[in-house]
């Protein structure tokens, strides 16, 4: 990103970037950048917090009208409020105990995702928004197709024009994403942390793409083998 | 990011992954905020729905119309290792377009660009060249004259 600011800014281009990690901002050196202290994936601090966010905008675009450069990076001084847990939300679903071999995680997983569907409804409604949509399949069709690939079949790709393991990795995002927006039906501002916790240790969807992901890195197709690094976050793997 | 939340070895890869290196930094200054027009230029792989998404380490890039509404905007990402709750929660998390209608609302900010634009941080930044200047024409031809940059 700060590289950017060095392109656009020679093309006459004022610009300051909102940097996550100061060290690349210091040895990239953009024009100007300003250092937030939050998550990955949250340049602009917490959700559903427009105060916060805009004192983040106005700090990183009052630094266009300010001397001091060029290679001038400043430090947002708040931490992200979001980053605490709330007690006061709950899982939207609690199915799953663990289940035996691949076919009845399966099947767990199935079942689940039909059971999450109207949590996802409602969450879509207050959010007036879905980010599910990188496959183009429905969220019933992603997981009976990652279900397919967990029970060690190679079903054919669904999807014209992307191959069987790419439509996998884009499903598996669609369902990540489904999932993780069901969590967002009940009440309370929950953190990553806790969404994480909850779809990697409480869910037949988590266990699910562990298991995936270790069948895919032991199989011998190195397609699969490619797109199984993003199935599970690195600090979320779980080794058997 | 603060760091030193990441297991440590994490935190040394992020901090030592490969920069270019730039032999001097460009500097452009210009009129007030209130007079300026506002882009915003994201790495975070966002497409708008129904266009080809990053399939992998893509050095091109997307539009993004500013009349996109929230429910059409899709992060393509390659990289799993950033939390997205915050952006399904709220697009402004990652692509602050309602912060910045209201910031040219109330004339803090002159105006916000006509589109917006994206490209997938995961690739290496030397092969971003050619669409960055591409990307740095289009919006001069929008009369845009400052650029919110914001990675994930």
């Amino acid at each position: 990103m700060s590289a950017l600011g060095h392109y656009l800014e020679e093309e006459g281009l004022a610009t300051v970037a909102v940097a996550l990690i100061r060290p690349q901002a210091e040895h990239t050196r953009p024009p100007r950048a300003l250092w937030v202290p939050f998550e990955l994936g949250r340049p602009i601090g917490p959700p559903s917090d427009p105060a916060f966010q805009k004192r983040v905008i106005l700090a990183a675009i009052g630094m266009l009208v300010e001397g001091g450069g060029p290679a001038r990076i400043a430090d947002f001084p708040d931490d992200d409020p979001r980053e605490m847990q709330d007690p006061s939300w709950n899982a939207p679903i609690d199915l799953y105990a663990g289940a035996g071999d691949a076919a009845a995680l399966a099947d767990a997983m199935q079942t689940e995702a039909l059971a999450m569907a109207p949590a996802y409804a409602q969450s879509c409604t207050r959010r007036a928004r879905s980010t599910v949509g990188l496959s183009g399949l429905p969220p019933a069709e992603c997981s009976g197709y990652i279900a397919t690939w967990l029970r060690g079949q190679q079903p054919a790709s669904p999807v014209a024009g992307m191959s069987s393991a790419l439509a996998l990795r884009f499903a598996i995002d669609d369902l990540k994403a489904y999932a993780l927006e069901a969590a967002l039906a009940p009440a309370g501002k929950p953190s990553s942390r806790q969404l994480g916790d909850w779809l990697w240790n409480g869910t037949a969807l988590g266990a699910g793409l562990q298991q995936l992901r270790r069948d895919c890195l032991a199989g011998d197709d190195e397609r699969l083998k490619t797109v199984a690094a993003f199935f599970v976050p690195a600090l979320r793997v779980s080794p058997a | 990011m603060r760091l030193e939340k990441l297991p440590a070895e994490m935190a040394l890869r992020l901090s030592e992954l490969e920069c270019p290196d730039f032999k001097g930094t460009p500097w452009v200054e210009g009129k007030p905020l209130s007079q300026r027009r506002v882009a915003i230029v994201s790495s975070a792989g966002l497409v708008v729905r129904g266009d080809p998404v990053f399939r992998g380490r893509d050095a091109d890039y997307r539009a993004i119309p500013g009349a996109t509404q929230a429910n059409d905007l899709l992060c393509s990402h390659i990289s799993i290792n950033f939390d997205r709750n915050g952006f399904q929660e709220d697009w402004n998390v990652v692509f602050p377009l309602d912060r910045l209608s209201e910031l040219a609302a109330e004339r803090t900010i002159g105006s916000v660009a006509t589109t917006h634009y994206s490209f997938m941080g995961a690739t290496d930044p030397m092969q971003m060249v050619d669409g960055a200047r591409e990307v740095a024409g289009k919006l001069k031809a929008d009369n845009v004259d400052a650029v919110l940059l914001t990675s994930v």
